[in-house]
């Protein structure tokens, strides 16, 4: 959409400049309404066991699991739990998945002297054949085996099994469900065009610097600095920029001053602290142009574990002098004219990746709001906080965008449910690799990447 | 400073101590009853008011059974208030009068699990 607008006025850019400069005023923003209270963390306390938060994530998407076997297998099955089961008996039980993965990092192995065991280096993958699935419920758990993908599934999950069980203690399985997509939410979408462009994985403060042109220009046609008028009137459609993650390389994660001497890093400055300062600079430049929300992501500095909390104010002092500067947390969730957006920096999927046979993104993407939950593998090989009222990782309401940060590649895909709901799924690519960004439009639910590349034969798509 | 401060002032002399107890406790626990309660207790905030009755074994009984029964979730690292009120929440119907007894002694330390 942009190169049809663009691209007839690009002559213009040939001719002596006008009297009068042509003035586009950005769109304005319409309704915009944070949505992501369940992942703000008031007061954190840590003395609790991370068994609260599974036995609330059962119980809560218990009720509608044994809805969905209900339709799927009949109003009359049998629901057990598993205490309860005989043998023999087809019935239908509901729990959490564990996978017992042989690879899994556990620091239990690390540790122990007696094996003298060198650590196990980080896998891309950490899947076997040998690997085996067993349900838990609240008090017992089995192993499963038949109709069920093992290497696809991830720990955390709830599913609802119907088989029966055998004779040797395990559960023979015929068919499996998980929650499905949650219910829709009524579309209030804006009626003209209007644009939100998602970018991720900066990497400020790498050691190669090929990515700060590209990052110059993206900042420059967000703020209409860049192009023809065509070009600069599509940009006056851009009403947000949400940067979904990873504002710094992985490299300001020096790990070097831990393990050296106090001597030799006394006056060595974290690589992070340059590495700030520029992104304060290049949010300085979008801020004072348009609304930009600012995600977390893996080697930012804040919390670990999920859910990340937003980036301190006092690290940005140039661009935190503007309210159009948000700083949000991660997992993100927001109402933005009327559509509601949900997205993570890309640390679930990612994790979902190491420890499940699926290798597309968007699939991981797609099978996570199937299952309805974020991140399943929190807390096993995830970091979580050990919630334990309620699990704000599990979907109550069907968001209209749901992006992930931090992909090895661009995708999109729109997805319809039974229920009426309409979902775009988005992998934002990594900034920093592929120099893309996305633009989704809001009005119609498409998505269209734009690529900043310096020496490509085009440079924008 | 006062000149006749005793160490027992700070850290009353306690004869009692029960099975499950941890050494070396520092926090001050003025006159409890000890003889009352011999469940298992953790360090805790708030001091028990001196002037308060001895709880009722029986009401001691059924907040031992509303922990221990599983339908609730684990107990652990949670109040037991908390724990009622998730348990509310979830729709797990917990028997009222246990949040009534946990609501008329809530400066007793006890409750806390």
């Amino acid at each position: 959409m942009f190169s049809e607008q663009a691209a007839p006025t690009a002559q213009g850019l040939l001719a002596p400049p006008t009297a009068e400069p042509p003035i586009f005023p950005r769109l304005a923003v319409a309704g915009y309404s944070d949505c992501s209270q369940p992942f703000q963390l008031g007061e954190r306390s840590f003395s609790r066991q991370y068994a609260h938060i599974y036995a609330v994530r059962l119980a809560t998407m218990r009720p509608g699991l044994e809805q969905r076997a209900r339709g799927r297998w009949g109003n009359d099955i049998a629901l057990r739990r598993l205490s309860e089961l005989q043998e023999g008996e087809k019935c239908c039980v509901v729990g959490t998945l564990f996978k017992v993965m042989q690879l899994q990092p556990s620091i239990l192995q690390e540790i122990s002297e007696e094996h003298n065991l060198v650590p196990q280096p980080p896998l891309p993958k950490y899947i076997q054949p040998c690997d085996e699935l067993m349900l838990e419920d609240e008090l017992q758990r089995i192993k499963l085996e038949g109709a069920i993908d093992v290497q696809r599934l991830v720990t955390g999950t709830i599913v609802a099994v119907y088989g029966c069980e055998q004779d040797d203690g395990r559960f023979l399985v015929e068919d499996h469900c998980f929650a499905d997509l949650p219910p829709p939410l009524p579309w209030s979408g804006p009626s003209s065009n209007r644009f939100v462009l998602l970018a991720s994985g900066l990497g400020l403060g790498s050691v190669s610097g090929e990515a700060l042109l590209s990052t110059q220009l993206l900042v420059d046609v967000v703020t209409g600095h860049l192009g023809a008028e065509g070009e600069q009137s599509c940009a006056a459609h851009i009403t947000r920029v949400i940067l979904a993650g990873n504002l710094l390389s992985q490299n300001t994660q020096s790990r070097d001053t831990i393990n050296k001497a106090k001597y030799l890093t006394k006056k060595t400055q974290a690589a992070s602290v340059e590495a700030v300062k520029m992104l304060d600079e290049i949010l300085l430049q979008l801020c004072t142009s348009v609304p930009v929300d600012v995600m977390p992501g893996e080697f930012d500095p804040t919390n670990y574990t999920l859910p990340q909390q937003p980036l301190h104010r006092c690290m940005l002092p140039l661009a935190s002098a503007y309210a159009t500067l948000r700083l949000v947390t991660n997992p993100y969730q927001a109402n933005l004219d009327g559509v509601r957006f949900l997205g993570t920096s890309g640390q679930n999927i990612s994790d979902i990746f190491k420890y499940s046979s699926m290798d597309d993104y968007l699939e991981i993407l797609e099978w996570t709001l199937l299952a309805g939950h974020i991140s399943p593998t929190a807390p096993d090989t995830l970091g979580c906080y050990p919630f334990y009222k309620s699990d704000p990782f599990i979907l109550t309401e069907c968001p209209h965008v749901y992006f992930c940060g931090n992909a090895p590649h661009f995708q999109s895909k729109l997805l319809q449910g039974k229920e009426g709901q309409r979902v775009l799924l988005v992998t934002v690519p990594d900034f920093s690799a592929t120099q893309t960004a996305c633009l989704v439009n809001l009005r119609d639910l498409s998505c269209q990447p734009i690529t900043f590349s310096s020496f490509g034969a085009d440079s924008e798509d | 400073m006062e000149q006749s401060r005793r160490i027992t002032d700070s850290f009353p002399r306690r004869r009692r101590r029960g099975p499950g107890r941890p050494p070396g406790r520092l926090k001050d626990k003025k006159d409890k009853d000890k003889d009352k309660v011999q469940l298992k207790v953790k360090v805790r905030d708030c001091p028990r008011a001196p002037s308060q009755p001895p709880p009722d074994p029986a009401l001691m009984e059924m907040l031992r059974r509303f922990d221990l029964s599983w339908e609730y979730g684990p107990c652990t690292g949670i109040t037991r208030l908390q724990r009622w009120e998730r348990a509310q929440e979830l729709g797990l119907s917990p028997p009222g009068p246990i949040r009534d007894a946990l609501l008329e002694h809530r400066d007793n330390p006890d409750v806390t699990y």
